[in-house]
């Protein structure tokens, strides 16, 4: 078994969902609350292995920027800063009105779309411009990709 | 349900505060290399990987750019998190005049880079 984590992680949200349909109240309300609990501890528990697994180097993210030459991509960065900006608001806005923007704005998309088309077309170039680049020895930052 | 909304946002939190922090920690150890975030690529044939790097005016600007623009929005939101903030109509556009800038200055250094080197091996 290559993730006994992942199978453990089930497990728990199974003898959750176990526990709380067990206890005494209306049936289809219990059904509800298990569901949700359950689906609560299995992302929860998901998303820890995953960041415990980055932290750790287990899951490595050290080209998350990276191309073939060495050194970090312009167009990855800027995408990157955009995600995480997108997503700390909503979280933000979820938490703050108990309830998902409906509908989603166009200025987001407009945003993301920018951001995302300039990657896709940079990474385009890229293929066209240099595409027998003799990548550097190892040990360079462990950058590794192409460059975009 | 009091109970359950109260466990998914500090769920949330949890999340996506450690994802922030794991990938900030790399980015700030070096283990996620910036790099050369700032030079570009263009054909030279005198290095032996065919490619030489420079300060590329349009990263460096698209830099500027993106950072302004994500904090900018990052702001609107924090003053105001009961919606999406709109974006100003010239922000928006200096940003995508931005990208279109360095996207331009990529293409001409890669792309015309390959041409001339062409035209001038055909001359000889």
């Amino acid at each position: 078994m290559k993730n006994p984590e992942f199978v453990l992680s089930t497990i728990l949200a199974i003898i959750i969902t176990g526990g709380i349909a067990y206890a005494p109240g209306e049936g289809t309300t219990k059904v509800k609350l298990a569901i949700c609990y359950a689906g609560l501890v299995l992302l929860f528990l998901f998303g820890f292995l995953i960041l415990a697994g980055i932290a750790s180097g287990k899951i490595d993210i050290s080209t998350l920027l990276a191309e073939s030459g060495g050194g970090a991509s312009m167009s990855r960065f800027q995408l990157l800063i955009f995600t995480f900006v997108i997503g700390l608001s909503f979280f933000l806005i979820v938490v703050s009105t108990g309830k998902f923007p409906d509908p989603i704005p166009a200025g987001v998309m407009t945003l993301l779309g920018i951001s995302a088309t300039t990657y896709g077309v940079s990474k385009g170039i890229q293929a066209t411009g240099m595409p027998g680049k003799i990548p550097p020895p190892a040990g360079n930052g462990g950058a590794g990709g192409q460059r975009q | 349900m009091r109970t359950l909304a109260t466990l998914a946002h500090w769920e949330g939190i949890v999340l996506l505060a450690g994802l922030f922090g794991v990938v900030l920690w790399k980015l700030l150890t070096g283990r996620i290399s910036l790099d050369q975030l700032l030079e570009g690529d263009v054909p030279d044939p005198n290095c032996p990987n065919g490619f030489s790097t420079y300060v590329s005016g349009g990263r460096t600007q698209l830099l500027g750019a993106t950072l302004f623009v994500a904090g900018y929005y990052l702001l609107q939101v924090v003053h105001n998190p009961k919606q999406f903030p709109t974006m100003p109509i010239p922000l928006v556009g200096a940003l995508a005049g931005s990208q279109a800038l360095y996207l331009g200055g990529k293409a001409r250094a890669l792309l015309l880079g390959r041409l001339q080197q062409f035209f001038h091996r055909r001359m000889q």
